[in-house]
């Protein structure tokens, strides 16, 4: 338990550093592109003068360090700015997008390691049928090429239209009224007492989760095979064997349990492109999340948005590189004596 | 052996988890009632503060929740709203109105001229930011002359008053409930006197609106609308065919065709108030007129919009569309390429000889936007006109016309909603505002004045001779009348207007 506290401690301290890199490299990138947020931010009809006075007003007439430093300043007291477009406070805009990605992203991580997982051990359970496993092998290059944005296209025209089984806009149908606790609908629903609100939720997820996990899948099915096939070339697997021990017993016991350790790595990676590509698939399935509001505040120059939500990208996956590496050192005894 | 039991039970509670979505969806849609509506939108409201921002795809949202003061029928006639009479004084320098005196808010306020003065002067004065302080900044006092009667005063001539009672962001706000619970809240709880209220908001998925059945106007037939916000087009092709929505916007003009056949759904094209140009610049390559006016006689605008808006969109040689007061429907800018090569020869110029100039264009801001460039781009090849092509973002327009920055010519579309020539040619040809690349003196000295004129005969034909010489000059280049692409359940009609106003206030299912 120290141990993994310990490491939690070190990972703040680290992320602390990287937020601050990160957040100077985005101010710099944003500030250097040519685009003036003083002039976006006014109507078409403003004259020089007027954008002149809120430039000024912006402080974005200030030399960059300087610019950087009042930017950190705000920020520090959890005052990201106002949005250029929507006009409104970029701290408020964020936080009412950012529950809704988390949701979909991990629901997609829980069907790219379902569908990886069991995949991965399928793939591993034919290995030596030769057929049986070169189609296998051929189904998860074909999976593994195939964009989540197709997937997503895709999804919606079998499940959506074609079957019209799925609905594949927004997060909650309109009978409903969306309850506001943690912001997060899952579990909001549950918390409200609303298992048929829930289960709206869960079938407006499905698709756009799906597009997102499938897209993943692959990777996880080869790493958990390739894995597999290298654990059951040590003694110990051999030793098992000897000893008895059904091939199930030693595939849950030794070989899974040893062959788990790199994919989960490879998990914890994997999530942050899987958070990456929520964008596209947010925007195809009109859902409110970050994802969303970044398209809108690339298409308008919203600087203070794309600012605050490339920080919010990068705090989500450095928390969830902490967490699967707590979990890398609960799972390997070797990682915490060492 | 095990594995082989846990994927068939795993198989099993897919197809039971498909059939138990199946099920709860055929369920949704036999209780959806024929008082409802989904609409799918391609954008999200800015703010729900109406006076804030001018984003004329978010009006006909605004439009159902607010009121303006005056409104415009489907031929764009501007008809009463909230005003029953406006009279604009012979100068131009103030207008008188008169407010209905049966409107309340939907907290059940009163809505007096109190509210009009504070929507269109306080709340200016006051430093909110609201775009309207723009659109409305030549007002020098509003004075309330009893609850239903004001006088605007204006510090300069504002022939125009009127038609902004009707356009971008002129939403009367309560002035009580905004003093009492500040802008931010008020914007968040947003109360008009429009025919439906706002009971559910999520920012970039969905609006939902109930019928205000206190309204003071006509009770619209739909009691519930909801807005779908679907920003991928594609999107949007699958959701009304799959029934999720009853009617959407804005969806490829090739899908139109193939949508129409499809059973229980209708598509259609429709022109409207939204004009696509090219912007020119009057120096650098653009500088001789004949090679301004060679680039407009080499466009064959009726192969543009046969090859990009299936023949719907209506060449245009004026900047203005056809209906609206200062269109010129006898006046035709011949497609000449031969006529073009001539005027070329004559600066010297020859396809063996170009004229290099670049052209700037948005890519995906309006459909087919960066292929009517490349067309162009062809067409001007063949005359004796070397064009590079330049990809700018529709959002930096502005700065970069502001700074010079523009090349010689631009393609651009323009909405008007009103379909009033001050708000075509009169902005996007004034060179002192930033909508426009020429900045030509001349064309500035011809239209200062008929933003003076306060006489509507009169100042309608200033803007006809500006309409004429603004062309023949090759100041500009008005090339089609953009179209609206519209997809509904065929027993969802609805009413169209010249200016692609979607108001679900006017819908009814047969």
């Amino acid at each position: 338990m120290n141990a993994i506290l310990l490491l939690v401690f070190r990972r703040v301290l680290v992320s602390v550093v990287i937020l601050l890199i990160v957040s100077a490299l985005l101010f710099c990138i944003l500030r250097l592109l040519p685009v003036d947020p003083a002039a976006m931010s006014m109507p078409p009809t403003a004259t020089i003068a007027e954008i002149e006075a809120k430039r000024r007003e912006m402080g974005l007439h200030l030399p960059l360090p300087q610019q950087y430093a009042i930017w950190l300043g705000h920020a520090l007291r959890g005052d990201f700015g106002t949005s250029i477009h929507f006009r409104r406070s970029v701290v408020q805009l964020v936080m009412s997008s950012l529950p809704a990605t988390v949701e979909l992203a991990l629901l997609a991580m829980v069907i790219a390691s379902v569908l990886g997982l069991g995949g991965g051990l399928l793939l591993f359970h034919m290995r030596g049928r030769r057929v049986c496993e070169q189609i296998l092998d051929l189904a998860s290059i074909t999976l593994l090429s195939i964009p989540e944005f197709l997937w997503a296209l895709f999804l919606i025209l079998v499940f959506g239209v074609w079957l019209e089984a799925l609905p594949f806009t927004g997060r909650l149908s309109s009978e409903f009224q969306r309850p506001v606790v943690s912001g997060f609908l899952l579990l909001d629903t549950l918390l409200v007492g609303r298992p048929d609100m829930f289960w709206d939720c869960v079938r407006h997820m499905l698709l756009p989760s799906l597009a997102l996990g499938v897209a993943f899948s692959p990777t996880i099915m080869r790493v958990l095979r390739s894995s597999l096939l290298d654990v059951y070339q040590e003694d110990y697997i051999q030793q098992a064997r000897l000893r008895g021990q059904s091939e199930w017993r030693i595939l849950l016991r030794h070989g899974l349990k040893n062959a788990i350790l790199p994919t989960l790595s490879l998990m914890g990676v994997q999530f942050g492109f899987l958070f990456g590509g929520t964008l596209l698939v947010e925007v195809i399935f009109s859902y409110p999340g970050l994802g969303s509001l970044t398209v809108d505040a690339v298409r308008n120059a919203d600087l203070p948005i794309i600012q605050a939500v490339g920080l919010a990208y990068c705090v989500v996956v450095l928390v969830i590189n902490t967490a699967v590496d707590a979990c890398y050192l609960v799972l390997n005894p070797r990682v915490r004596v060492a | 052996m095990t594995i082989e039991m846990d994927r068939r039970t795993a198989l099993r509670a897919l197809t039971l988890v498909a059939g138990s979505a199946a099920w709860a969806g055929n369920v949704i849609d036999a209780f959806a009632a024929d008082d409802a509506v989904t609409i799918g939108w391609p954008s999200d409201v800015p703010s729900w503060d109406p006076n804030q921002r001018f984003t004329p795809d978010a009006q006909p949202i605004f439009k159902l929740v607010f009121d303006q003061p005056l409104d415009q029928d489907p031929k764009l006639k501007l008809i009463p709203k909230l005003l029953t009479k406006w009279e604009l004084a012979p100068d131009g320098m103030s207008l008188a109105v008169e407010l209905r005196d049966d409107v309340s808010f939907h907290n059940g306020d009163k809505m007096t001229a109190e509210d009009f003065r504070y929507t269109f002067f306080e709340r200016i004065k006051a430093g909110h930011k609201v775009d309207t302080a723009n659109s409305w900044r030549k007002v020098k006092d509003i004075e309330v002359q009893s609850p239903t009667k004001a006088r605007m005063i204006f510090s300069s001539p504002a022939p125009t008053a009127p038609q902004w009672l009707a356009f971008l962001g002129s939403y009367i706000v309560p002035k009580k409930y905004f003093e009492s619970v500040g802008v931010q809240t008020a914007a968040q709880k947003p109360i008009g006197t429009g025919p439906y209220k706002l009971v559910d908001y999520q920012l970039n998925s969905r609006i939902v609106l109930e019928r205000n059945d206190a309204y003071w106007g006509p009770k619209p037939k739909i009691k519930r609308v909801t807005f779908e916000i679907i920003k991928d087009p594609s999107a949007r092709v699958a959701a009304v065919q799959s029934g999720q929505i009853d009617f959407t916007i804005n969806v490829p003009v090739r899908e139109v065709a193939r949508l129409d056949k499809e059973p229980g759904l209708a598509a259609e094209l429709n022109p409207m108030t939204r004009i696509i140009l090219i912007q020119c610049r009057n120096d650098l390559g653009f500088a001789d007129d004949n090679v301004r006016l060679a680039a407009h006689h080499a466009i064959d605008k009726t192969a543009l919009s046969k090859a990009f808006y299936g023949g719907a969109a209506v060449p245009l040689s004026v900047v203005a569309t056809p209906g609206t007061a200062a269109y010129l429907p006898d006046f035709k800018f011949a497609y000449d390429p031969k006529l073009a090569v001539a005027l070329l020869a004559k600066s010297g110029f020859s396809p063996s000889k170009p004229v290099a100039i670049k052209f700037a264009t948005t890519n995906g801001q309006f459909p087919s936007d960066f292929d009517i460039a490349r067309a162009i781009q062809q067409m001007w090849k063949k005359v004796g006109i070397d064009a590079e092509i330049e990809t700018i973002e529709y959002a930096k327009y502005f700065e970069l016309n502001r700074g010079s920055k523009l090349p010689e010519a631009t393609l651009y579309s323009w909405d008007n909603a009103t379909g009033d020539p001050e708000i075509f040619a009169g902005y996007l040809l004034n060179p002192k505002l930033p909508f426009s690349a020429w900045k030509g003196q001349e064309v500035g000295d011809r239209m200062a004045p008929l933003f003076n004129i306060a006489d509507y005969d009169k100042r309608i034909a200033g803007w006809r001779d500006l309409n004429r010489f603004v062309i023949e000059k090759g100041a500009t280049i008005p090339l089609l009348q953009s179209v609206q692409t519209v997809v509904r359940k065929k027993r969802l009609s609805y009413v169209k207007y010249a200016n692609g106003w979607i108001l679900a206030d006017k819908m009814s299912w047969a």
